[in-house]
């Protein structure tokens, strides 16, 4: 494990504990990927690596690079941790799942355009059924006939991917409705250049810094067509108050539009303006970083005053684009993310190459009956919630919780699914003065335009507690920067390196 | 631009020099006060409480009037929203909503200020080193300042910026005269000097007027100098500046009239007749023209009503309240 003491150091005690682990291979060595970065290690003292910690920590702060979290009605900034050590993803297991997503987000758009604009052909062929979709609380009526221009109804999607015990890349959710957490890939980029710039020397790492354009660029294709060369496009957040406020802001700027408000916004005669200094201005294409139910008072909840009273009306009307489209929910139901293997298949014609995670639907009989038998093995997750709330985790919940789980599940079979256990890969991450391995999970995102485009990495999230499987930043969870290192390092390069390579 | 974001960058502005000037105040208040007798001490403090306008509200308070009270009151007090911290938060908070629109460095200035002040000790600084304390709030309101000159784009969003800025400079010049006007005689050296000093005028002043300390003179300078960026004069110039190039081509807007007045009064006004006439009253119009021409642009720029604007019309269901 390197001969030097500073990183022996480091790496005192460091333990696999049979899991797979993204640093080092089944013989303890370091994974070929891994290797300039552990030389670079070389040197590093833990108080090098404390010292640059703070470095980060104030970066993050002055720059307000928060969340927010609400204890007892009183929100706390915090800063989203990201462990100074990074995430390596070599390029030829970065190619298997760029693939693997392409495929499964062009199928996730043609899915939902069947369903929303199109004869719902995946229903007359029985590959889903009806009644699964219509009890799904996130399919929308109120969204039948709202046109979403080239169908990239999943403008952004933030796919959340685990590794199993054998390292096989395994879908865990889609999150087609509005991911978070590109800001921070980027941030964590800047920051890591900053404070460990050395440690970028030997290798070619993709940029992650083109999101804004590229965006922007898919904003403006499906922007409705009378809008013509340049559509006004806008960001419409919740407000200042919400907890991904931070990731707004900086995709405003990030684009170069304006960061509205629903009370910025009017709507008239299926038009929608925002109030400027110098009267209303037409806006062309909203991405909307609010959930549906608050998108329109008219439409879904009255009591809504987020968003704009006569929004779906103009969209209906194909006068404004609203990106995501409204009702993508229906996919990211954990009852439905079942079937998407099957969508893939329907659609495309094609065998998924990402796998998803082994789930039983619980409405069915023998599904739910062997589910309840092992239900101390399994997790038991409601089938609409996102963010890792509401689950049970078989192996470490008591007996009274499985018991309460069990009840649940019985009461409505429909609102929950049981998964395998997946004993997710591990990565070194700096605890105190030495590495331990924690358990990661990485969200790549995944923009649909003229044609699905996935950005380089994505956001790799630490599950910090020793021993946790929940990596989310709303339970404790810190982000490390990933690297997708190019297919070939450059020819000079090589030139550089020959001699020492042969030596 | 978005007439909310407008709105944010005005009050970011206004707060800011808010921030400043009362630091200025109570600095130089604090340090002429040591060798003062607690009758002149009690008044000055008065004087200072009516120059910020918060003369009712620290009554309220039934708080004694010593230099401990007041300065707690206008520096660290949370439920007084004219206090130093209170307006550092609050420019922060409105900064924050229009983040898009500032560059980088200007947040991140803007944001360590406010984390800065939250984090000190600030009873403890009162007590121990007030002068430290100050200098540090107009230092951090300078930088905020120059990095916004260095890396604003002069579009709208820095004119309103700087809009919101200077009327909130010009109002507190104003108020700063009036106050020491009426408590001043003509041969209070030491105090006139403090008033300069206050808004960092006294080295501007001496280089025009040599030593002299004649109150016509300190009151020409800080309400009328055409050079003196803290002057009235000066900071109603640049606010109508900033109006001027607000306004389409050929428009005559209602807040560029009232300020265009406004100027226009103290451009050719002589100092000596207004000493020999009634100033406070003179300075009273300033100020309320000043007010006039702050509601004016919120009515012009940030309130965009719109005959179907459900928003404001309530229409809403459920939204009796």
């Amino acid at each position: 494990m390197g001969n030097s003491t500073e990183v022996a150091g480091l790496f005192d005690g460091y333990a696999r504990d049979g899991f797979f682990d993204e640093f080092f291979d089944d013989h303890g060595e370091v994974r070929p990927h891994y290797a300039p970065l552990m030389a670079r290690l070389v040197g590093f003292t833990s108080d090098d690596l404390s010292r640059r910690g703070r470095l980060r920590d104030a970066a993050f702060r002055s720059q307000g690079i928060t969340f927010t979290v609400y204890d007892e009605g009183e929100g706390i900034e915090r800063t989203f941790p990201m462990d100074l050590l990074p995430r390596i993803v070599p390029a030829d297991e970065w190619s298997h799942i760029e693939a693997g997503l392409v495929q499964r987000v062009t199928a996730l758009n043609a899915f939902l355009d069947d369903l929303y604009v199109g004869e719902r052909a995946v229903i007359h062929d029985g590959i889903v059924p009806p009644w699964l979709i219509e009890s799904s609380d996130g399919f929308c009526r109120e969204a039948f006939g709202i046109p979403m221009p080239l169908g990239a109804r999943c403008l952004v999607s933030g796919v959340d991917l685990v590794r199993d015990g054998e390292g096989t890349y395994r879908v865990l959710e889609d999150n087609l409705r509005n991911p978070s957490g590109i800001s921070y890939v980027i941030e964590n980029r800047v920051a890591m250049t900053r404070v460990l710039p050395t440690v970028f020397a030997d290798q070619q790492v993709r940029s992650v810094d083109h999101y804004g354009r590229s965006l922007l660029n898919a904003l403006a294709r499906v922007a409705p067509q009378a809008s013509g060369d340049r559509p006004t496009v806008v960001v419409l957040t919740p407000g200042v108050f919400n907890a991904a406020y931070f990731e707004h802001v900086f995709l405003a700027s990030q684009m170069g539009v304006e960061l509205v408000e629903g009370r910025d916004l009017v709507v008239d005669d299926h038009v929608v303006s925002m109030r400027t200094t110098r009267g209303l201005q037409r806006v062309d294409v909203i991405y909307r970083r609010i959930d549906d139910d608050f998108l329109d008072p008219v439409v879904f909840r009255p009591d809504s005053s987020l968003g704009v009273p006569g929004l779906m009306a103009a969209a209906r009307a194909g006068n404004v684009t609203i990106a995501n489209a409204v009702g993508n929910g229906v996919a990211d139901d954990k009852a439905v993310y079942a079937y998407v293997p099957d969508v893939i298949r329907y659609y495309l014609g094609e065998e998924p190459i990402l796998p998803n995670v082994e789930t039983y639907l619980l409405w069915d009989e023998d599904q739910r009956a062997e589910a309840l038998d092992r239900l101390d093995e399994l997790v038991v997750k409601p089938v609409a919630e996102a963010g890792g709330y509401g689950i049970v985790i078989g192996p470490s919940a008591t007996d009274a919780e499985l018991d309460q789980c069990r009840r649940q599940v019985e009461a409505d079979p429909r609102g929950y699914i049981a998964q395998e256990v997946v004993a997710l890969s591990r990565h070194p991450s700096l605890v105190e003065d030495h590495l331990e391995g924690r358990h990661v999970d990485l969200r790549p995102f995944i923009l649909s335009g003229e044609h699905v485009e996935v950005i380089p990495g994505g956001l790799t999230r630490v599950a910090m507690r020793k021993g946790s499987l929940v990596v989310n930043s709303s339970q404790g969870g810190g982000s490390k920067d990933t690297w997708v290192l190019t297919a070939e390092p450059l020819a000079d390069e090589l030139d550089d390196l020959g001699p020492e390579m042969e030596a | 631009m978005l007439a909310r974001d407008a709105e944010s960058l005005f009050w970011t502005g206004r707060y800011l020099e808010r921030a400043e000037s009362t630091a200025r105040l109570l600095d130089v208040t604090y340090h002429s006060l040591l060798e003062t007798t607690p009758s002149e001490e009690a008044q000055a403090w008065q004087g200072v409480l009516s120059a910020v306008r918060l003369d009712r509200r620290f009554a309220e308070t039934k708080r004694p009037l010593s230099a401990g009270a007041v300065s707690e009151f206008l520096v660290l007090d949370p439920d007084n929203a004219g206090s130093i911290l209170s307006s550092v938060d609050q420019a922060r908070e409105n900064a924050r909503t229009v983040r898009e629109q500032l560059s980088t460095e200007l947040w991140e200035s803007l944001n360590s200020f406010g984390l800065q002040l939250r984090a000190r000790n600030l009873r403890a600084d009162l007590e121990f080193q007030p002068h430290e304390l100050y200098g540090l709030v107009r230092r951090q309101c300078q930088t905020v300042a120059g990095v916004a000159a260095e890396t604003m784009a002069r579009d709208e969003g820095w004119r309103f910026f700087t809009l919101g800025w200077n009327l909130e400079r010009a109002e507190m010049a104003c108020r700063l005269l009036s106050v020491r006007y009426r408590q001043l005689s003509p041969s209070a050296f030491h105090e006139w000097m403090g008033t300069l000093r206050s808004a960092s005028a006294l080295e501007a002043y001496r280089r025009t007027y040599r030593a002299s300390m004649d109150p016509v003179d300190v009151v020409e300078f800080l309400l009328l100098s055409r050079t003196f960026p803290r002057s009235v004069l000066f900071s109603l110039r640049t606010a109508q500046n900033q109006l001027d190039r607000l306004a389409e081509e050929g428009e005559t807007s209602r807040p560029r009239r009232q300020l265009g007045r406004v100027c226009a009064s103290l451009e050719y006004a002589d100092v000596r007749e207004l000493m020999v006439g009634d100033l406070g009253a003179e300075l009273f119009a300033v100020e309320e023209g000043i007010r006039q021409v702050a509601l004016s642009v919120a009515t012009q720029y940030f309130s965009n009503s719109h005959e179907f604007d459900l928003h404001s019309l309530q229409l809403m269901p459920g939204d009796r309240g």
